[in-house]
């Protein structure tokens, strides 16, 4: 075809025509040696880290400390008493809805609860209704939804379209589904900010100096912009799902203990409170993601 | 279109395949695109000048190509009518690269750039890349001369369509107002100021002045409704209509570049003094607590 084009320039004698190589040169330009730039990278990222990866022993993560912060190697040590495994997200900005994305889809793989997924239907249902009401066009958005729900659907065992926890997480490295189901959070969590822009006004203004309208463009619906407590609080919000994240940094107590902080993201509940450990039971989170600054992987309990 | 020829589970393809709906179910008087018959990822497209600039009255034709990654990734735009704001046959520099704080995002469209690039159109092009920065009166010669043919570029399928959407175009493109130069010399004078201006409101700015110029014509053309679809929603167009400010700042990036305020250089002093002090009063802080003495400022338990 583009053989063909050239072709027709060379027969027609017309003056104005464009030479073949100005119509198939897009490459002329700056933003192509960025994006190429970037995807090299993206590349390289990919190699070593898969965007979501197996599961392994919490050893492992103790072994990325053994040479330096013994803060850090006593705290992982803590953590070992509750919680068994870790498994880690790509850390290009998008990792906290992807470790969300598989935490989720892996929980009702296992569980096979079916009122959960009736209900979560519903609130992608109302969440749909939400970004329509703020003006988005449906053909804008529709697809990211189909593809979540296709993949809710999936792990849901006993029809010809379910997938093992193997195709899980085929699925969820694959960029075509993966990056989908992320974009789909993100829309839905830029929906909740700002269909409730009084109460996240003020966290966004804390954060960022920037309106709830900007803070959704800039920070919010952009892929690989990293996730605060607001984007956390939205999601958990909009999609009713309880998350707790768990703190690993190197801050230590003044008394030398070594203590482990989590917060829970209840929806429903107006403002995430911090829970003490033993508070916390009655809530009970089905998604646990561990928290060290500036990235989020998943956590597997005993 | 011969739609079975796509991969239909290929999402991109989905996405491209709605947005062609879409543009044909809502056509808008602004402007016009569709995909040439071969490839739905080459698309034609065709924009009204705005209206109340120099470019009021063009007709002009251009090719955006759609990447494999679409929407992830940002369609490339390129022009081809002569136009003296673009270079022709040069793609249009898009801010999608992470130096600029706004990028491309997925929740966008080819309708949503094309109403962008509208408005982008008399925005000063601050030496951008692929930009020019023609003076007003070449820019209406350019704008007279855009609405006598279509442009000519590739195979018959491409140039028929590029030839409906330019007949489509001159049925909705208002006639270009007559530009009566001899009596508005500063007008050159005032360009950049006026631009300056206008780059800061991504509107013209030097409405006033065209008003009194041609008055017959603008006030015809301003009592029609502008409507500017951004996410194009025909239930309810209302809450799109402030985006297309922001949307053009991000979408086409602009680097603009304040000259330096002599008056602002003692404020900067002051404030590094401050900070200066600030940082200090860190430091001791953050010394006492080291020493065991930091019991008043423990934050965790």
């Amino acid at each position: 075809m583009e053989n063909q084009e050239g072709k027709v320039h060379a027969d027609n004698e017309t003056t104005t025509f464009v030479s073949k190589s100005d119509v198939n040169d897009w490459e002329n330009v700056k933003d192509d040696d960025i994006m190429q730039q970037q995807s090299a990278i993206h590349a390289e990222e990919a190699v070593k880290i898969l965007f979501v990866g197996d599961k392994e022993p919490l050893s492992s993560l103790a072994d990325e400390y053994k040479k330096g912060s013994p803060i850090m190697l006593e705290k992982i040590k803590v953590l070992t008493e509750r919680y068994a495994a870790i498994r880690r997200s790509r850390g290009d900005g998008n990792c906290f809805f992807r470790s969300f994305m598989f935490a989720y889809l892996e929980h009702i793989l296992e569980s096979q609860d079916r009122t959960e997924v009736n209900r979560v239907t519903a609130c992608v249902d109302e969440c749909s209704k939400t970004l329509q009401n703020l003006g988005h066009a449906e053909f804008t958005y529709e697809d990211f939804f189909s593809i979540f729900l296709e993949q809710l659907e999936s792990v849901l065992q006993g029809s010809k379209t379910s997938i093992t926890s193997d195709e899980l997480l085929e699925r969820c490295r694959d960029q075509s589904i993966s990056d989908y189901v992320v974009m789909f959070f993100r829309f839905v969590t830029s929906g909740e900010i700002r269909k409730r822009s009084e109460f996240f006004e003020p966290f966004i203004l804390g954060l960022s100096n920037a309106t709830v309208e900007q803070f959704c463009k800039s920070s919010v619906e952009p892929m690989g912009e990293e996730s605060d407590h607001v984007h956390i609080t939205a999601l958990s919000d909009t999609l009713g799902v309880p998350i707790r994240v768990v703190y690993l940094d190197r801050s230590s107590c003044e008394d030398g203990s070594v203590n482990v902080n989590h917060h829970d993201f209840v929806p429903g509940s107006s403002t995430p409170t911090e829970v003490t450990a033993a508070a916390s039971e009655a809530v009970n989170p089905f998604i646990t993601l561990l928290y060290r600054p500036g990235h989020y992987d998943i956590l597997y309990p005993k | 279109m011969a739609e079975d020829k796509y991969n239909l589970k290929n999402p991109a393809v989905k996405r491209i395949l709605q947005e062609v709906k879409e543009m044909q179910s809502n056509p808008s008087d602004d402007f016009m695109s569709l995909p040439i018959e071969e490839n739905i990822f080459e698309w034609q497209f065709a924009i009204n000048g705005p209206t109340d600039s120099e470019f009021e009255g063009g007709i002009y034709h251009g090719r955006i190509q759609l990447p494999a990654e679409y929407p992830f990734k940002p369609p490339s735009f390129m022009l081809l009518t002569p136009n003296g704001r673009f270079e022709t046959n040069t793609k249009i520099c898009l801010s999608i690269s992470n130096h600029h704080p706004e990028h491309w995002q997925p929740s966008w469209s080819v309708r949503t750039a094309l109403v962008a690039l509208i408005a982008f159109m008399p925005t000063n092009p601050n030496g951008a890349l692929g930009s020019l920065d023609y003076p007003k009166e070449e820019r209406r010669v350019l704008a007279v001369k855009s609405r006598e043919a279509a442009p000519r570029c590739g195979t018959p399928e491409r140039q028929k369509l590029i030839d409906e959407i330019h007949e489509y175009m001159m049925s909705k493109a208002p006639p270009v107002p007559q530009a009566s130069s001899p009596q508005y010399p500063e007008e050159h004078l005032t360009d950049k100021q006026g631009d300056a201006h206008e780059a800061s409101q991504s509107a013209p700015a030097e409405a006033s002045q065209e008003e009194v110029l041609t008055l017959p014509v603008t006030e015809r053309v301003t009592e029609e409704p502008r409507e500017v679809p951004l996410n194009a929603n025909p239930v309810q167009n209302l809450p799109q209509v402030p985006d297309v400010g922001s949307s053009t700042q991000q979408l086409f990036h602009n680097s603009q570049q304040g000259l330096p305020q002599q008056a602002d250089d003692r404020l900067f002093t002051w404030a590094a003094v401050g900070l200066t002090i600030a940082i200090v009063v860190l430091l001791l802080k953050k010394f006492m607590k080291a020493n065991g003495h930091g019991a008043v400022f423990m934050d965790e338990s």
